[in-house]
């Protein structure tokens, strides 16, 4: 926590001057209040003194009453803009004040499902709060989250530009998810690339179209893969939707087994067929050659025999 | 039935098993003998000319193996004994001579180093 | 459940054709995408003597069951079980006879038409082919009704050769060598079938060491070949055998030759008037004069015109057919032990000089004057790896694509991994002057095209052993399974979807 006070502490001084910039008339009305009709005064007081040259006994001059409802007006203290100035975390507060208002005026608006809402990159929780400079708990930053993604979801054609600026004062600098990569195209000599992983093995695949022929690190499919399962899952993608015979295969795969080979293989010419047609994407999906397997051998742990399993119990 | 060396083999036995059978004779000393007559490995007893089965006769009885040998075998250790050394001395208690282990494992010791050494 | 409709257009969603979805397998298909495990696997076999789980607190004894004392029976015979590895079964009387097949002849094999069907083999050629070991154990000729052979672009060409040799026309009497390579079971061998089936066919004589390796894993004789050269060595038994290949695979054309020279390395047992097949049989019946016989009928076959005092019965020659399998063995060190222990050299067997010679074109006379086809093929399945071999198959390949060997694109050996010379010289073969000796080639046999492909899986479908629709897709799909239409995949695939149905 030895970080926080001297955050606080500058954060506290930030504050201060944001509230004085912020709040003009109370500083104005701060001025104003020490030199009470100051002006007004010594003019008069000159006035006298020239009517009566010799005149060296002063008259006693009775103080101007105290005008109660003055006093009233100007308290003597300064007063923050907000109310939320007297809890743990106002900027917090303010924040989540603002998105709730902005989202009761807004509420009536359409929306789109999640999945199709603009991908944005909120600040993460540790971001947020030196962003911040205060200490917002997990649960309630969550909430605060939840109403920027309802906001979010906001018909984008529909969306005020209110809402649009107050959301993108949350966005993380650099949106990581602004940043696509291109899509993937034929080159000019007609190849389609694509990369596949499976256990740990990876391939690339250079599709063009041919007739059928499929090579692989340069030999013949059953050099490689003596098993014709093995064979038949390279080339699955290719098979499923009938296009073995319109196609040729260039792979270079390293790394793992045959089966991992094999099946990286499959995933890579399914990428790569994408690339020429991605109309197949559907078949492909349902064919289960562009799920990515993220499985990977378990690593072992030391006290274990192998990744899970324990030695032998023995009794002394 | 083939006589080589005063042995009887069938002939449906290879020729360097035959050999090898003799006491003195491995597999290196079995395959420089086929070498030398020009007989390939895996001929039968039954294939050898009569020549070979001479010439392969001749070369036996000029090497030391069988009786003779063992009876060489026998005399080194009964020097070894004689003379008092350690080595001798430990043919005698049934022990490894060559400076091996005896904590354990010593199986081949007990069973052939005797007073009377088995061969 | 997806819908297959899509709700905001509502149009139909493509989906895959039906037709391309295997047939019968959706049910029990495991994996996405394959078919073969679960198609192959043997249907669930219920457990004998169920394991009844133990009650509670019930006791399971760690008996041990005794074993039961094993019945010895009497060990095949002698020879039993190297009989039924080697034999070699042509004919599945349960396979469908195909209509309409033709039979090799000495018309239809340069008929380019017939390309990507099937000829089969004449029956009465089977017995000369099986005597000279053309057909080799899981060949796969045991599952048709009789054996025949795809007609691919190289039998074509072979034909043209064979046709080309034993003709009138310009080709007539030359000689021709070829070195045979290829992927594994790109049908090599069965190329060096196809060349013995159509010499027999022109009635060539026909001689072939059905494999390299025999000779050289010490397995037969060997002595030295005579006192003056003891570092040569002769192999009687192996010469007698291959005479007697020779003889009862040639016999009609060995028993109409008769001997026209003099052997005099064979003193009196040659008798003037004698035929070439009586000749060849007195190495049989004594193999140790087995090679100055092969000698003999070697002179013989290439003898282009009588020795003075034989004019008498003097018959032109016919071309001849020299075929050998798996050349590579023959390349290195074989198991045979020398005087003093030490290996020796393949190239040292007279036997294995003797075939490796005619691999080199002579300078001045040709190799064989009546002409032939010198057919050596390698192996991709037992071979052992010879750097030699491998720089002499890359220079040959260079030299039969124009490259000079002073170029610096030639192909050199490594100094540092020690190529062996002799094999290197074995297939360095330069130009003869003599106008018919044709220089060393290699041919590579690659796989099938998709044509000759289809026309090798309806010889499945027809023979029944395949129930499919063999149409273009779906031998392009197994074109491309097989790695570009290699023969030997083709058929694993062909045999094994017989499963299927």
């Amino acid at each position: 926590m030895a970080w926080q006070s001297p955050n606080g502490l500058v954060h506290a001084m930030h504050s201060i001057r944001r509230a004085a910039q912020l709040r003009p008339f109370l500083q104005r009305s701060v001025i104003s209040a020490s030199p009470i009709s100051s002006p007004s005064t010594p003019a008069g007081l000159r006035q006298r003194m020239s009517a009566r040259g010799y005149a060296t006994e002063l008259e006693p001059v009775a103080a101007a009453p105290i005008n109660l409802a003055e006093f009233q007006a100007k308290p003597a203290r300064i007063v923050p803009a907000s109310a939320a100035y007297f809890s743990g975390s106002p900027k917090f507060i303010d924040h989540m004040l603002k998105l709730e208002a902005l989202l009761a005026r807004y509420a009536s608006l359409p929306t789109v499902s999640p999945s199709e809402a603009p991908r944005m990159a909120w600040f993460k929780l540790l971001q947020f709060r030196d962003v911040v400079g205060e200490p917002v708990p997990t649960k309630k930053y969550k909430a605060l989250v939840k109403l920027l993604q309802r906001l979010n979801r906001i018909n984008p054609s529909v969306a005020p530009e209110e809402v649009r600026s107050a959301l993108s004062l949350f966005l993380r600098p650099g949106n990581p998810y602004g940043i696509k990569p291109a899509p993937a195209t034929v080159d000019e000599q007609g190849r389609a690339r694509g990369k596949g992983k499976r256990k740990a093995s990876s391939a690339v695949v250079h599709l063009v179209e041919g007739e059928g022929e499929v090579l692989v690190n340069g030999k013949t499919l059953n050099e490689v893969f003596p098993r014709l399962h093995d064979r038949e899952s390279a080339v699955w993608p290719l098979r499923c939707t009938s296009r073995l015979d319109k196609y040729n295969v260039w792979a270079t795969v390293q790394g793992g087994g045959v089966t991992g080979q094999a099946e990286a293989i499959t995933l890579a010419v399914a990428r790569a067929l994408l690339v020429h047609e991605p109309g197949l994407k559907p078949i492909l999906r349902k064919a289960g050659v562009i799920t990515v397997d993220a499985r990977r051998v378990e690593r072992k742990k030391p006290g274990h025999v192998k990744a899970r399993k324990m030695p032998t119990w023995v009794k002394r | 039935m083939v006589f080589i060396l005063g042995v009887n083999f069938p002939e449906r036995n290879i020729v360097k098993k035959s050999l090898e059978s003799f006491f003195g004779i491995g597999n290196l000393t079995s395959t420089r003998l086929l070498a030398r007559f020009h007989i390939h490995p895996t001929c039968k007893v039954g294939d050898l000319g009569n020549k070979q089965v001479l010439d392969i006769t001749a070369a036996l009885s000029d090497m030391k193996i069988e009786n003779d040998l063992r009876r060489q075998y026998l005399d080194n250790i009964k020097r070894l004994k004689e003379t008092g050394t350690y080595r001798g001395r430990r043919h005698a208690l049934g022990l490894p001579v060559r400076g091996q282990r005896t904590r354990s494992q010593i199986k081949n010791a007990v069973k052939l180093n005797r007073m009377e050494r088995r061969l | 459940m997806v819908s297959s409709f899509c709700w905001s257009c509502l149009t139909r969603l493509p989906s895959a054709p039906r037709a391309i979805l295997p047939p019968t397998l959706t049910a029990q298909r495991v994996a996405a995408f394959h078919t073969s495990t679960a198609l192959f696997s043997s249907p669930v076999k219920k457990k004998k003597g169920d394991v009844v789980p133990a009650k509670f607190r019930q006791a399971k004894s760690a008996k041990m069951k005794k074993k039961k004392p094993v019945e010895r029976t009497r060990p095949p015979a002698v020879g039993e079980r190297k009989a039924l590895k080697k034999r070699i079964v042509l004919s599945n009387p349960n396979a469908l006879e195909i209509e309409g097949m033709q039979d090799l002849s000495a018309d239809n094999m340069v008929d380019a038409r017939l390309r990507g069907s099937i000829l089969g083999l004449p029956v009465p050629m089977l017995d000369q082919l099986r005597a000279v070991q053309a057909f080799k154990p899981k060949q796969g000729w045991s599952i048709f009704r009789r054996p025949g052979t795809v007609v691919r672009r190289e039998t074509l060409e072979l034909g043209r050769l064979i046709d080309g040799i034993s003709g009138e026309g310009e080709n007539k009497g030359r000689v021709v060598r070829k070195i045979v390579t290829g992927v594994r079971g790109s049908g090599k061998t069965v190329h060096l079938l196809q060349a013995m089936s159509m010499a027999f066919t022109k009635n060539w004589v026909v001689i072939t060491v059905p494999e390299a390796q025999d000779l050289v894993i010490a397995n037969t004789a060997y002595a030295p070949l005579s006192d003056e050269n003891p570092n040569v060595y002769v192999q009687n038994d192996a010469t007698a055998a291959l005479l007697s290949r020779t003889v009862t695979a040639n016999q009609n054309v060995l028993s109409s030759l008769s001997v026209s020279q003099a052997h005099p390395a064979l003193k009196s047992a040659v008798k003037p008037g004698m035929t070439l097949e009586a000749l060849a049989k007195l190495g049989i019946q004594d193999p140790a004069a087995a090679w100055n016989v092969f000698q003999a009928l070697w002179t013989e076959l290439t003898a282009s015109s009588p020795a003075p005092g034989f004019e008498g019965t003097f018959k032109p020659r016919p071309p001849v057919l020299v075929t050998l399998d798996n050349l590579a063995h023959w390349m290195k060190e074989s198991k045979y032990n020398s005087i003093d222990c030490k290996p020796i050299h393949a190239h040292d067997l007279v036997f294995v000089q003797h075939f490796l010679s005619l691999l080199k074109p002579n300078a001045d006379k040709p190799t064989l004057p009546n002409g032939g086809l010198i057919l050596y093929s390698t192996s991709a399945s037992n071979s052992p790896t010879i750097y030699g071999v491998t720089v002499a198959l890359q220079q040959l390949a260079a030299r039969q694509a124009g490259v000079k060997p002073s170029s610096p694109e030639y192909p050199q050996a490594d100094p540092f991994l020690n190529a062996d010379n002799r094999v290197l010289a074995a297939f360095d073969s330069s130009k003869s002057t003599a106008p018919k000796e044709g220089s060393l080639e290699l041919q590579t046999l690659g796989g099938l095209t998709r044509e000759e492909a289809q026309g090798f899986m309806e010889y499945f479908a027809r023979s029944g052993l395949l129930r499919e629709n063999v149409t273009d897709a779906w031998v392009g799909e197994k074109w491309s399974l097989a790695g570009g239409g290699v023969i030997g995949e083709l058929e694993k695939l062909g045999r094994r979807l017989r499963v299927v149905a």
